[in-house]
């Protein structure tokens, strides 16, 4: 027997904004956090991204930590997040309850690792920082901050992790393995993926173009976004209101290739049939897709197939909301999530900034007209990661 | 439910056994040169084996040694799950990576950059057989039987799973080694029920006395 | 132009992994991508980064690669052309 999973709290952090409130602002004024580099230190200037508008030491402030604690990026954002997202749920103090913390990432403490390389190979003044590098502990940082936590799991599946860890969240209160899960991801841009991202030729050197003829690649972005799931007995036996159910969800392999997906988008198009499945809905009843959209050449293209097959021609509303945050790669399941929800609650649906030209494949163009209402009563998320990772998420209005 | 661990295996860099048994593989004891030795004995045709770094070549090894002569692949099927664990996710290829990116010498490979995403060896396996289900890949801080149990039960939530390919994949510094188990429902005639101590007999038994 | 198509066969086997080809095997007329080695998108990055790093050249658009990717002797054509190392 399936049981209801209901999202209790959320909370986002990227370049759009350091909470809830700025991020809807930011997406109903259709105002972009893509900026010239500011905060990394690296020699791609070039490149504009979605970088978090605050410095590790603000962070800190912000989370009443010290400044000198041995930290990574990805950490101080993933603390945020969970904090905000914890606060709307009113999870505080002694509990009682089996809380799980559910991450993903892949970059972990890559931040400082490339910055204290050459120490760790010459001398030991940085070790520290090699005990924080690995994925894992970044996920028992963030943990240890709030100390709420009786289970902690870390998902690394690339683009694809905090959605992935969000499944993995509704999975554990599914099988009774815990009472209350928080789940998402959290990710910071680091000089080894902007490069390694920059090798492969799908960085946009302008702020990128999601489903554009003419887009020219991704922006990197950074951020962290997670949601507070728990099931409908606990949601009754804490008195709390769900912001909404998390109706579906699934995760496909495209099985074609290391980084490109299928031309016919079948990963994608497997993720999103299986989650309406699992969701009992018809595809004509999705009110807006929150689309991968990463601006590349081979995503928008195969995930527009991928839709147009789904959809037919009947498409939803489609929109990609990394032309505001940028591609937050291990996160973005997490923060696309939130912003899938302000939509949702908030009934309206954030535009496609940047585009201009149709995609000649495509039938369907994204959002651009900003409208202050639209009821919207489900929504659909996209996520996919490189290894052909391919999530969908369905949220439902209760 | 009932679940089974139909067939499992086990490699470093030293031997390859199905099933408990070892097999014979002319090779030397380095990590490259015995996988290399391991892929010719199979004999399969699959070049983009090469171009693979170790998390994924014992990835997939492993799972051609449990999928040999199965007829269950190479036509699309959904009702698979690949799940990895491990503990140093694609560290190994991270630090290979981060050394191209040295003033004086900076040349990035995006080859190597593919590899630096942990996952990347569940999708080799399901390129490789086709399979269209579901794929994670999970860190943690060492071998954890409950992990894995816990993992895997899931999985089977889903009525339509029909097999899941659990695996404990590590390749980093002097540890090389990968695990693999095939869960499935039904009972095959040497199959071992699927159970947290069975999970943990097993791979000690490569693990620690192979 | 011999010479350079046998070092750069040598070359795109090395960086390229392919550990049972051999210069011979690489036909100079054939494509190098579609049939034969099977290559893929990665490795035509992966050529891109030859190019720079053996012989100075430097490609800005991976597009510019499927011109110069044709064949051997157009890559090798191309780099007697361009080449700044």
């Amino acid at each position: 027997m399936q049981k209801d999973i209901f999202v209790t709290g959320m909370g986002i952090i990227s370049a759009t904004g350091i909470n809830r409130q700025e991020t809807l602002l930011a997406l109903r004024e259709a105002r972009t956090g893509i900026a010239p580099l500011r905060y990394l230190d690296t020699v791609h200037t070039e490149f504009p991204v979605g970088e978090v508008k605050r410095s590790n030491e603000e962070m800190c402030r912000m989370l009443h930590i010290p400044e000198t604690e041995i930290l990574t990026r990805t950490s101080l954002m993933g603390m945020l997040a969970v904090r905000e997202a914890l606060e709307q749920a009113s999870l505080h103090g002694k509990t009682g309850l089996r809380i799980a913390l559910v991450s993903g990432t892949t970059v972990g403490g890559m931040d400082k690792s490339e910055r204290h390389y050459l120490d760790y190979l010459e001398n030991d003044t940085k070790n520290a920082y090699i005990a924080i590098h690995d994925c894992g502990a970044c996920t028992e940082i963030i943990a240890d901050y709030s100390g709420l936590f009786s289970i902690t799991e870390t998902i690394s599946t690339a683009c694809s992790s905090a959605a992935n860890a969000i499944i993995t969240g509704a999975s554990l209160l599914q099988d009774g393995r815990t009472d209350v899960a928080i789940a998402g991801g959290c990710e910071c841009i680091t000089k080894f993926h902007l490069n390694g991202f920059n090798t492969l030729m799908i960085l946009d050197r302008d702020p990128c173009k999601p489903f554009d003829e003419h887009r020219a690649g991704l922006n990197l972005g950074e951020g962290a976004g997670y949601l507070v799931l728990e099931t409908g007995e606990s949601v009754r036996k804490r008195n709390v209101k769900p912001l909404c159910r998390l109706s579906g969800y699934a995760n496909t392999s495209d099985a074609f290739h290391q980084t490109a997906s299928s031309p016919n988008g079948e990963g994608a198009r497997l993720s999103m049939l299986k989650a309406l499945e699992k969701a009992q809905l018809n595809p004509g009843e999705i009110d807006y897709i929150n689309a991968h959209g990463t601006g590349t050449e081979n995503n928008d293209l195969t995930e527009g197939i991928a839709i147009q097959r789904v959809f037919g021609e009947k498409t939803p509303p489609v929109s990609s909301t990394k032309s505001f945050t940028g591609h937050t790669t291990s996160a973005a399941g997490g923060v696309e999530a939130v912003i899938s929800l302000l939509a949702l609650q908030h009934n309206f649906i954030p535009v496609n900034l940047n585009f201009s030209t149709p995609m000649s494949e495509l039938s369907f163009t994204p959002v651009t007209k900003k409208e202050t209402f639209v009821p919207l009563s489900h929504v659909l998320s996209n996520s996919f990661g490189f290894g052909g990772n391919d999530t969908s998420l369905i949220f439902s209005k209760t | 439910m009932e679940l089974n661990i139909s067939k499992y295996t086990y490699i470093n860099q030293l031997f390859a056994s199905v099933n408990g048994k070892k097999l014979v593989v002319t090779g030397a004891p380095e990590k490259g040169k015995f996988l290399t030795a391991l892929y010719r004995k199979l004999n399969v045709e699959y070049p983009k084996f090469f171009k693979m770094d170790t998390l994924s070549k014992l990835g997939f090894l492993a799972s051609e040694l449990i999928f040999e002569n199965g007829k269950q692949r190479f036509i699309p099927r959904e009702d698979g799950v690949i799940i990895c664990f491990n503990r140093s996710s694609s560290l190994e290829t991270d630090i290979l990576f981060q050394s191209s990116l040295e003033p004086g010498n900076f040349f990035p490979s995006p080859s190597v950059f593919v590899y630096t995403l942990p996952n990347i060896v569940a999708g080799e396996i399901a390129i490789r057989n086709k399979f269209l289900g579901e794929t994670s890949f999970y860190i943690s801080e060492k071998f954890n039987p409950e992990q894995i149990f816990s993992a895997v039960d899931i999985a089977f939530q889903n009525n339509k799973t029909n097999f899941v390919l659990a695996s404990w994949v590590e390749s980093f510094e002097l540890s090389c080694e990968v695990f693999m188990l095939l869960v499935e429902k039904k009972t095959g005639k040497d199959a071992i029920p699927f159970s947290i101590k069975c999970i943990t007999e097993l791979f000690n038994n490569e693990h620690l006395y192979g | 132009m011999d010479e350079l198509i046998l070092n750069l066969k040598k070359e795109i086997i090395e960086v390229l992994n392919l550990e049972d080809v051999k210069p011979e095997d690489i036909i100079d007329d054939a494509p190098l991508f579609g049939e034969g080695l099977g290559l893929d998108s990665i490795d035509a990055l992966e050529l891109i980064v030859l190019m720079e790093k053996n012989y100075g050249i430097k490609l800005k658009d991976p597009a510019q690669g499927k011109e110069v990717f044709r064949s051997i002797r157009v890559m090798a054509d191309y780099i007697q052309t361009n080449r700044t190392k």
